[in-house]
């Protein structure tokens, strides 16, 4: 065996991965060649020095890490709840995910919940029909509430409680201009990549006029993350958005993007061609 | 394969079992980005990061497939797109930079450490590629076929690469420590 090839084994062999053979060979090599038992005594030298280095930076993870993986998974378990209510009972969806941690919205859906009482106590008897004016009153009111906690949470400092926010969105039956907005801000200013992601998707419900798409085009190319950039093109494909077909041509030619997200936008351009 | 199983459930939408695969392999996953950054809350972001993209693209895992090696990738993509937001940033340890140039005693312990200090130095000095396979293979252990699917290359490509990274990695610690062994 050449001394090359039986360099390439010392890692493994200083490992202790090498297999009898390969180790006897090597061996063998090493009593007849001198340049290939310095280069073992070095790179002995420095496997073993390595060991050192391994345990000073072998700092256990800290239990926060957990709290933090807990939440995003909760978070993410409420999602998909609110996306296929069908769906349920999902397989270990905690009871409480949908509930809020802080205080100040457990108190806010206190309130909500309050409110809805009262006006049920003081509607219901009296109305019968599901078309009554006061019912209809009553909805808006619960509707304006959900739409309260959803645009609050947003604007938490916890990106998790952003990420409740964003999920809370679902509860929201009407388009609401403010929502979209809070939405609109997340995907394009939210520091935590995944609350981006997350108000991507939940920007399908709200995207209902041309302006909303015009923003999206917008927003990519503001997008640090080309899997945030891609999200919004897929969701544009999903809306079936042929207003934003002029943004993304351009898209689809700037040298300054990521390649996946040219190529990306090249996609979306002839989806949308062919559902045209 | 218990990892391997627990994924296909996650994927098939148990996602409530992934707890099991954060409290397996988050460690690893957080050890991966501290050697590439040596920065402790980027690497807790990023760690993160990769979980939650486990769970996103949870449809992607393959129930043949390697669940270790696929999560690397993961990670692999998670730094790359961290790379490519900002300037890669390896901090020297403070105490690396104190020690460079200074008159030793000749105490061994003392002398151990500085060895040490030393070799974090020149494996932080190493081109991204190289220390990325180093700390695959030397730090946390994975077999050479785990590192070819991770690195989408062949086991014997990850063989030479392991080699000529540490003889890399050699180079730069003898060239700073001013000897070389005999």
């Amino acid at each position: 065996m050449t001394c090359e090839r039986i360099r390439e084994q010392i890692p493994e062999a200083l490992a202790g991965r090498l297999n009898a053979a390969d180790r006897d060979a090597l061996v063998e090599h090493l009593e007849g060649c001198a340049g290939c038992r310095t280069e073992v005594a070095e790179l002995n030298a420095v496997w073993r020095g390595l060991e050192t280095v391994k345990s000073g930076m072998d700092a256990a993870p800290d239990s926060g890490a957990k709290v933090r993986f807990e939440e995003m998974l909760a978070a993410y378990q409420a999602g998909m709840a609110a996306a296929q209510p069908a769906a349920r009972p999902a397989v270990n969806t905690p009871r409480t995910a949908w509930f809020p941690m802080q205080p100040v919205w457990r108190f806010a859906m206190a309130a909500g919940l309050l409110l809805a009482g009262v006006l049920c106590g003081r509607y219901l008897p009296q109305s019968g029909a599901g078309g009554n004016p006061e019912m209809a009153q009553l909805r808006a009111q619960v509707e304006n509430l959900h739409q309260m906690v959803a645009i609050s949470m947003l604007q938490q400092q916890s990106p998790s409680a952003r990420m409740r926010g964003v999920t809370y969105t679902e509860k929201i039956s009407q388009p609401d201009p403010q929502v979209l907005d809070a939405l609109l801000q997340a995907v394009n200013h939210d520091a935590n990549i995944n609350v981006r992601l997350s108000a991507v998707d939940a920007l399908q419900k709200f995207a209902t006029g041309p302006e909303v798409a015009l923003a999206m085009v917008n927003s990519i190319a503001e997008q640090e993350s080309p899997l945030v950039q891609i999200a919004l093109i897929d969701m544009l494909v999903q809306l079936d958005a042929r207003g934003a077909a002029p943004g993304l041509a351009r898209i689809s030619k700037d040298m300054n993007m990521d390649e996946m997200v040219r190529q990306r936008a090249a996609w979306a351009l002839r989806k949308l061609e062919v559902q045209g | 394969m218990e990892d391997e199983l627990t994924m296909c459930e996650v994927r098939e939408g148990a996602v409530g079992k992934l707890e099991l695969l954060f409290d397996r392999h988050y460690p690893g996953i957080l050890r991966y980005f501290q050697y590439l950054t040596s920065n402790r809350t980027l690497s807790e972001d990023l760690a993160q990061e990769v979980f939650f993209r486990v769970l996103k693209y949870r449809h992607t895992y393959q129930p043949e497939g390697n669940f270790r090696a696929w999560l690397y990738q993961i990670a692999r993509r998670v730094y790359a797109d961290q790379l490519s937001k900002r300037k890669p940033e390896v901090a020297m340890p403070e105490e690396a930079r104190e020690i460079s140039g200074a008159t030793l005693p000749p105490d061994r312990e003392f002398q151990k450490k500085q060895e040490t200090l030393m070799l974090r130095r020149a494996l932080a000095a190493m081109p991204g590629d190289k220390r990325e396979v180093l700390i695959m293979s030397r730090f946390l252990e994975l077999k050479y076929e785990e590192i070819a699917t991770v690195l989408e290359c062949e086991v014997g490509t990850v063989k030479v690469r392991v080699y000529r990274a540490m003889r890399d990695l050699s180079d730069r610690f003898f060239a700073l420590s001013g000897e070389r062994a005999s």
